[in-house]
C-alpha cells in the first residue's frame, strides 16, 4: 500500500454532506471548489439534460422542483411500499416508482429512472471531485459515515452508492461514534459519553464508554425518521394553513414551485430563530389570486416561541429516545461524563435546552456540529489505512437492532440481540420437516417486534440442493454474521456433511449485482465523457492562449520579415499550423488538437525569435 | 450464552486434536515456547503465506485453538474474579492487539477467520463480566475447590459476627432493642404454640403486636391462640355436661353445655347438644330455638337437621319436622335418631 495515497472520511448526510481527511496528523475539512465546506445532499436533473449536483442543483431547486431530488438519505435501502415511503411520496415534488424488482424505490428524473444509490452516488462522486481537486491526485479510498441506527439495507445502499462513485469504501460507521472519536482526538478521555445526533434527516443516540484511545459503544438507539426535515415541515404546514385561512383556500401544497420556496423559506427560518427570537418570513407573488385577481403574498413573522410550540412533540421524542437507549446500557444519568451535541439541529436553544435538563449537565458542542462527524470519519480511515505504532484508535461498535429470523406463526426470533459489539456472528441450526425436503427457505430480518411483519426484511434465502433424506436428518447450520460496517452476511453448511450450501437470495431492498454492473459501465461512460470534455477544455483554453499569443507577436513579426529575406517559409508553415489549430477548435476534434499542440509550440518560439531579433524592447518575453 | 465451566489448572494445556508436529523448528529457539504451554503447531499453518510475523501467527493460532475452553478471566488474561472494570480494561488491551482492524490491508488467508474468532470470544468474556450480577454469578461457577472453601468459612464467620454485632445493638439503641424484645416475645409465643400452651402464646402474640401494631402476624396468631385457648376450655366444659347427663343430672348438664357453646362461639356441635337436653328436659321452645340456631350456624351439619327435626316432631309439626330429618339422612344416611323418628312419622299408625 502507497504510504501516501489520500483517503477521505465522507459524512453523507440527508440535508448536507461534508467530506474531510488527515494531514500530517491533523483532520481538515476539505472546502468544495467553490469553496465552501458544506455541499448541499442534492441533486438535479437540468432542462437540458445536464446532471447537477450540491449548491448548483439546489440553486434552480424552485424552478425544477420535480426534477430535484433531496433527502435521498431517507429513502436509501428502503423498501417500496413502507409506511416511511409512503409518507415520503406525499410530500416530495419528485416522483418515486417502484425498482424492477418491485423492493426497492426508484426517482424519477426527466423520464429516467434512478436507482436511490445512484441518486447518492453522485453526491459522494461530486465531494470526491472536491477531494481530488484538493489533493492534485486520484482518490479512491473512503470511509462513509451513516446513522446508528441504520439497518442493514441502509447500510448496503450507501456502500453501494460508494461503489458507484468509483470509490472504494473501507468502512462503513456510526455518525455519533465518529463525532465522538473527532471530539476525543487528540485528548486523554477515560469517560462515558451520550452522543446526541439531531441531523436533517435522522436522529441518533450513542452511549459510549472511552478509555485508552478505545470508543467503546455501549448501547445505541435512534429514528432514522426524525431530524431537521421534520422541524421544516412544521413550519411549512402552519404557513400553509394560515395561507389558506387568509386567502380563502388557497391551497400551497398543489404548487410545486411555491411548495419549493416555503420549504427554503421555513429552512431560514428555523436557522434565524436559533439566534434571534423572531424571524421574517417574506415571499411576494407566491400564489397566484383565484379569478384573474392580483398575485398574492406571503408575509409572516415566526416567533421562537411558535416553532419552540410547533416542535415540543419532537423534542420530546429525542429526550424520550435518549432515555431509553441509557436504560439499554445499563448506565445512570450521572455516569454520563460528557453529553455531546453532533448535528446542525442541535443549535436549536429548545434542543439543547431540553438535553441540558434530562441530562443535568451542560452538553458540549464543536464549533461546527456539521463538520464533526466527517472530521471523525476521516480520522477512522486514517487509523485503518496508516495504523501507527502508539496512536492507535479503535472503534468498538455494536449492532443497532436485533437480527433474527421468521419463525412457525409469523414470529420473530432473535439471533443476534441489539447493542451486540460487532463483528459478531452466530450459528443457528435448521432441520428438514418433510421426507426428501431439498430446500429451505430463510427470511432474515431486522427490528424490535416479536411479530415478524413489524420488521424489516432484510432478504429470503433458500438453500437448495439439500442431500435426500428422511425428515429431521438434514441438520443445516447456518452461520449468520454481522461486519464491522453493521452489514449481515449468511452463510451454510451442511452439519453432518460438511459441505457448504448454496445460498440464494431471493429479496432484498437494495441493488442487484447485475444492475449494479449496469450502472457501474454507464457510469464509466459518463466518466468517459466528463473527463474528455475536462481535456478538451483545458487544451482548448491552452491553444487559444497560445494563438493569441502568436497574434500578439504578429506584427512585430511581419515588420522583420520585410527587413529579412530569411524565414519566409517557416512563418507560411507556422501560420498554417495556426489554421488548423483554429479548425481543430472550431470542430471540437480533441485529437487533431493533440496533434497540432506540439506544433504550434514551436511556431509560438519561431515568432518569439523573429519578433525578438526585430525589435528587442522591454516587452522581450523571458 | 454457552458456559464454559472447565477445570482452569487444566485449561491452559487443553491441546487441539489432529495432526500436528512439533512446532518449534530449531532455528527459532525455545525461548518462547512456554508461552504457549507446549502447544504443537503446524508448520503449514506457520508457513502460510500471510502479512503476520511468525510470533503473531503463534499467538493467533495457540489462543484460536484453546481460548474456547477457557474461563472469561483466562480469555481476558486475567486471575479468576478479578472485577468488572479490571475485565473492561483487560478487553480493551487485548482489542487493540487482535481486532481485525488492525490488520486492514494486511493479506490474512486463514488467520482471518481465527482473529474474528478471538474477538468474538473477548467480547463475549467481556459481556459476561462487565455485568455485576452476571459476574457475581460466573464466578461462584467457576470458583476453584480451595476458594469454594474459603468462601464457605467466610459467610460462616459472617453470620456468627453479624449475630453478635446485632446483641449489641440491641442492648444499646432504644428502637432496636423494642425490636430485639419484639422478637423475642415472638419466638417464645411460638414455642408456647408448639406446646400447646395457648394461653402462654396468645399473651406472648398479643404482647408483641400492642409493642409494634404493624405487626400482622403477631396479631393473627394471637387470634388464633385465643380461639385455642377457647376450645379447650369448651372441651373441659363439655366433658362435664356429658358427666352430668350419666348421672341424669340434666339441669347441670344444660348449663355446662351452655357454658361450653359460650366458650367456642363458633362450635355448632355444642349448640346441638344444648338443644339434645333441652329436648330431653322437655324444654321444647329453647331445644327449638337452639336447633334453628345450630342448622343457621351449620347449614352442612347432619346432627343439626337431626335435632331439629326432633323437635319439630315432639312439637307435632310433622311436615316441616319430616323435611328436616330428610335433609339430616341426605347428609348422613346413618343417623339412626333421624331414621327411627322419620318412621315414626312415616307410619303414625305404630304409635
Amino acid at each position: 500500500m502507497n504510504e501516501n495515497e489520500p483517503f477521505i472520511g465522507i459524512d453523507l448526510g440527508t440535508t448536507n454532506s461534508v467530506v474531510a481527511t488527515v494531514i500530517d496528523g491533523v483532520p481538515r475539512v476539505i472546502a468544495s471548489r467553490t469553496g465552501q465546506t458544506l455541499t448541499p445532499s442534492v441533486v438535479a436533473l437540468a432542462k437540458n439534460g445536464k446532471r447537477l449536483v450540491g449548491h448548483m442543483a439546489k440553486r434552480q431547486a424552485i424552478t425544477n422542483a420535480e426534477n430535484t431530488v433531496y433527502a435521498a438519505k431517507r429513502l436509501i435501502g428502503r423498501r417500496w411500499g413502507s409506511p416511511e415511503v409512503e409518507d415520503a411520496r406525499k410530500v416530495l415534488p419528485y416522483e418515486l416508482v417502484p425498482g424492477p424488482e418491485g423492493n426497492d424505490i426508484r426517482a424519477m428524473l426527466g423520464g429516467r429512472t434512478f436507482a436511490i444509490p445512484e441518486i447518492s452516488a453522485l453526491v459522494l462522486a461530486e465531494l470526491k471531485a472536491d477531494a481530488e481537486a484538493f489533493f492534485g491526485r486520484r482518490v479512491t479510498k473512503a470511509v462513509i459515515t451513516v446513522p446508528a441506527y441504520f439497518n442493514d439495507g441502509q447500510r448496503q445502499g450507501t456502500k453501494d452508492a460508494g461503489r458507484i462513485a468509483g470509490l472504494e469504501v473501507v468502512r462503513i460507521i456510526n455518525e455519533p461514534t465518529s463525532a465522538a472519536l473527532a471530539y476525543g482526538f487528540g485528548k486523554q478521555m477515560e469517560k462515558k459519553v451520550a452522543v446526541i445526533d439531531l441531523g436533517g434527516g435522522t436522529f441518533d443516540v450513542s452511549i459510549l464508554d472511552v478509555g485508552k484511545s478505545v470508543y467503546d459503544v455501549i448501547a445505541v438507539g435512534g429514528d432514522t425518521y426524525l431530524g431537521g426535515e421534520d422541524f421544516d415541515r412544521r413550519v411549512i404546514d402552519w404557513l400553509v394553513f394560515s395561507f389558506a385561512q387568509e386567502h380563502q383556500g388557497i391551497d400551497l401544497r398543489q404548487d410545486k414551485m411555491a411548495m419549493q420556496r416555503l420549504r427554503d423559506a421555513a429552512e431560514r427560518a428555523k436557522i434565524e430563530l436559533s439566534e434571534t427570537s423572531q424571524a421574517a418570513i417574506h415571499l411576494p407573488f407566491l400564489a397566484s389570486g383565484s379569478e384573474g385577481k392580483a398575485a398574492v403574498h406571503l408575509d409572516r413573522q415566526l416567533t421562537r416561541e411558535k416553532l419552540e410550540e410547533l416542535t415540543q412533540d419532537l423534542v420530546d421524542k429525542t429526550i424520550q429516545v435518549a432515555d431509553r437507549t441509557l436504560r439499554d446500557a445499563g448506565v445512570r444519568v450521572g455516569q454520563i461524563g460528557e453529553v455531546l451535541l453532533v448535528g446542525g439541529m442541535t443549535r436549536m436553544p429548545r434542543v439543547q435546552q431540553a438535553v441540558r435538563q434530562h441530562f443535568g449537565r451542560e452538553p458540549s458542542r464543536g464549533v461546527h456540529p456539521e463538520e464533526v462527524v466527517a472530521l471523525g470519519a476521516a480520522i477512522q480511515a486514517h487509523a485503518l489505512l496508516h495504523p501507527q505504532k502508539g496512536k492507535e484508535v479503535l472503534l468498538l461498535d455494536v449492532t443497532p437492532q436485533n437480527l433474527g429470523i421468521l419463525v412457525v406463526g409469523g414470529y420473530f426470533s432473535t439471533v443476534i440481540p441489539r447493542n451486540t459489539t460487532v463483528p459478531t456472528s452466530q450459528s443457528h441450526l435448521f432441520t428438514t420437516v418433510q421426507d426428501n425436503q431439498t430446500s429451505v427457505r430463510i427470511a432474515v430480518l431486522q427490528g424490535g417486534s416479536d411479530k415478524a411483519v413489524e420488521n424489516e426484511l432484510l432478504g429470503e434465502f433458500v438453500l437448495d440442493g439439500l442431500r435426500s433424506s428422511r425428515r429431521g436428518e438434514v441438520e443445516i447450520e447456518v452461520n449468520f454474521d454481522i461486519s464491522a460496517d453493521g452489514i449481515v452476511g449468511v452463510s451454510a453448511r451442511d452439519s453432518a456433511t460438511g459441505a457448504r450450501q448454496s445460498i440464494t437470495v431471493t429479496a432484498t431492498s437494495g441493488l442487484t449485482e447485475a444492475e449494479m454492473r449496469r450502472i457501474l459501465e454507464e457510469n464509466m461512460d459518463e466518466m468517459l465523457t466528463r473527463r474528455q470534455v475536462g481535456d478538451f477544455e483545458r487544451l482548448r483554453d491552452r491553444t487559444r492562449a497560445v494563438i493569441a499569443e502568436i497574434d500578439g507577436l504578429s506584427p512585430r513579426v511581419k515588420e522583420a520579415l520585410a527587413k529579412s529575406r530569411f524565414g519566409k517559409d517557416a512563418v507560411v508553415k507556422a501560420e498554417d499550423v495556426v489554421g488548423r489549430a483554429r479548425a481543430a477548435i472550431e470542430a471540437r476534434d480533441l485529437q487533431q488538437m493533440i496533434a497540432v499542440e506540439e506544433q504550434l509550440d514551436r511556431a509560438l518560439q519561431l515568432f518569439k525569435g523573429l519578433a525578438g531579433g526585430a525589435a528587442p524592447g522591454p516587452k522581450d518575453p523571458a | 450464552m454457552r458456559e464454559r465451566i472447565v477445570d482452569p489448572a487444566n485449561a491452559r494445556g487443553l491441546h487441539s486434536g489432529g495432526r500436528l508436529t512439533a512446532g518449534r523448528s530449531p532455528g527459532e529457539g525455545g525461548v518462547k515456547a512456554d508461552r504457549y504451554q507446549g502447544f504443537l503447531f503446524n508448520p503449514a499453518d506457520l508457513s502460510e503465506d500471510v502479512d503476520l510475523e511468525v510470533d503473531r501467527r503463534r499467538e493467533i493460532l495457540y489462543l484460536a485453538a484453546s481460548m474456547d475452553g477457557w474461563t472469561h478471566w483466562q480469555a481476558l488474561g486475567l486471575p479468576w474474579n478479578a472485577s468488572a472494570s479490571e475485565a473492561r480494561d483487560a478487553y480493551r488491551e487485548k482489542a487493540k492487539v487482535f481486532h481485525p482492524d488492525r490488520f486492514q490491508g494486511r493479506r490474512l488467508g486463514a488467520f482471518r477467520p481465527r482473529l474474528e474468532r478471538i474477538f468474538r470470544r473477548l467480547t463475549e468474556a467481556r459481556d459476561a463480566l462487565s455485568d455485576e450480577a452476571s459476574r457475581a454469578a460466573y464466578a461462584r461457577k467457576t470458583a476453584p475447590p480451595e476458594e469454594v472453601a474459603r468462601s464457605a468459612a467466610r459467610s460462616i464467620e459472617n453470620d456468627v459476627r453479624a449475630r453478635e454485632r446485632r446483641a449489641r445493638l440491641a442492648r444499646t439503641n432504644p428502637m432496636v432493642s423494642r425490636a430485639a424484645r419484639v422478637q423475642e416475645l415472638m419466638e417464645r409465643g411460638r414455642k408456647a404454640r408448639e406446646e400447646e400452651r395457648f394461653g402462654d402464646a396468645a399473651r406472648d402474640f398479643l404482647t408483641a403486636s400492642a409493642m409494634d401494631p404493624t405487626l400482622v402476624e403477631a396479631r393473627s396468631l394471637a387470634e388464633d391462640a385465643k380461639k385455642r385457648v377457647g376450645a379447650g376450655k369448651a372441651r373441659d366444659l363439655w366433658e362435664k355436661a356429658r358427666t352430668a347427663e350419666l348421672q341424669h343430672d340434666l339441669d347441670r348438664a344444660q348449663l355446662h353445655a351452655e357454658a361450653a357453646s359460650d366458650a367456642e362461639p363458633g362450635e355448632p356441635r355444642y349448640v346441638v347438644y344444648v338443644a339434645r337436653l333441652a329436648l330431653l328436659r322437655g324444654a321444647l321452645e329453647t331445644a327449638r330455638g337452639r336447633a334453628e340456631a345450630a342448622v343457621r350456624a351449620a347449614p352442612s351439619l347432619a346432627t343439626a337437621h337431626e335435632i331439629l327435626g326432633e323437635v319439630l316432631a315432639a312439637q307435632g309439626e310433622s311436615g316441616p319436622a319430616r323435611k328436616a330429618l330428610e335433609r339430616a339422612l341426605e347428609l348422613d344416611d346413618g343417623l339412626d335418631g333421624a331414621l327411627q323418628c322419620l318412621r315414626k312419622l312415616r307410619w303414625s299408625f305404630l304409635r
